[in-house]
């Protein structure tokens, strides 16, 4: 039996890049259908895309709407994480990120990174 | 890598789901294969459909990754009829 495979995705564009913002998306929902636990990391401008109700706004042509995969993400037991300076630096604290999101500082990110089989960076 | 069938390749499986995908994108139809496997048993057969050109190799590829079998697909109208065996 083979171990489970881990998969990081640190993602750092916000809502006024959608193609980048969703493609990290994507890629979340390939892994998690092919059995693979998804890490996903928010930072610098990406923190956005967790404020609640801002990922139904973004929606890159040709893309699905992140709002209709993030749900989706979730469901399957990918982990969203947020980076810590980075919700500063925006005013944003938990009470304003999609439920489940987290916010975390550097340590746990490395954590993560280094325990993955694998780590993308958009 | 996509295994062509018939109409009458298909009309002999015993169809356990149908899952219609049409009309979503990357990565929806993969999801919802995802989610439809586990609604159905080991041995089941799966039918995906799906408007997206992409998706019988996308599933073929999972297939192997995750341990179903492909059985193939088949067009239909502006749509591929795509056939999995949930396998584990």
């Amino acid at each position: 039996m083979a171990e489970t495979q881990k998969l990081v995705i640190m993602v750092t564009h916000g809502p006024d890049e959608p193609e980048l913002a969703s493609i990290p998306f994507i890629m979340a929902g390939g892994a998690l259908a092919s059995d693979v636990e998804v890490v996903m990391g928010f930072q610098a401008d990406a923190c956005l895309l967790m404020k609640k109700g801002v990922a139904e706004t973004v929606a890159a042509a040709g893309y699905t709407v992140l709002g209709e995969l993030l749900p989706t993400i979730q469901e399957l037991g990918g982990k969203l994480l947020v980076c810590s300076p980075c919700c500063q630096r925006r005013g944003l604290t938990e009470a304003d990120l999609v439920d489940g999101a987290e916010i975390v500082a550097a340590g746990r990110f490395v954590a993560e990174i280094t325990s993955a089989t694998n780590t993308l960076t958009y | 890598m996509s295994t062509v069938l018939t109409d009458a390749d298909v009309a002999v499986l015993s169809v356990a789901k149908v899952v219609d995908a049409r009309g979503t994108g990357c990565p929806g139809p993969l999801l919802e294969a995802k989610k439809a496997m586990s609604g159905v048993a080991v041995g089941d057969v799966i039918e995906l459909w799906s408007s997206d050109p992409q998706t019988k190799a996308d599933v073929a590829a999972w297939s192997g990754k995750v341990g179903h079998a492909f059985l193939g697909s088949v067009a239909a109208q502006g749509y591929d009829r795509v056939l999995i065996r949930r396998a584990k």
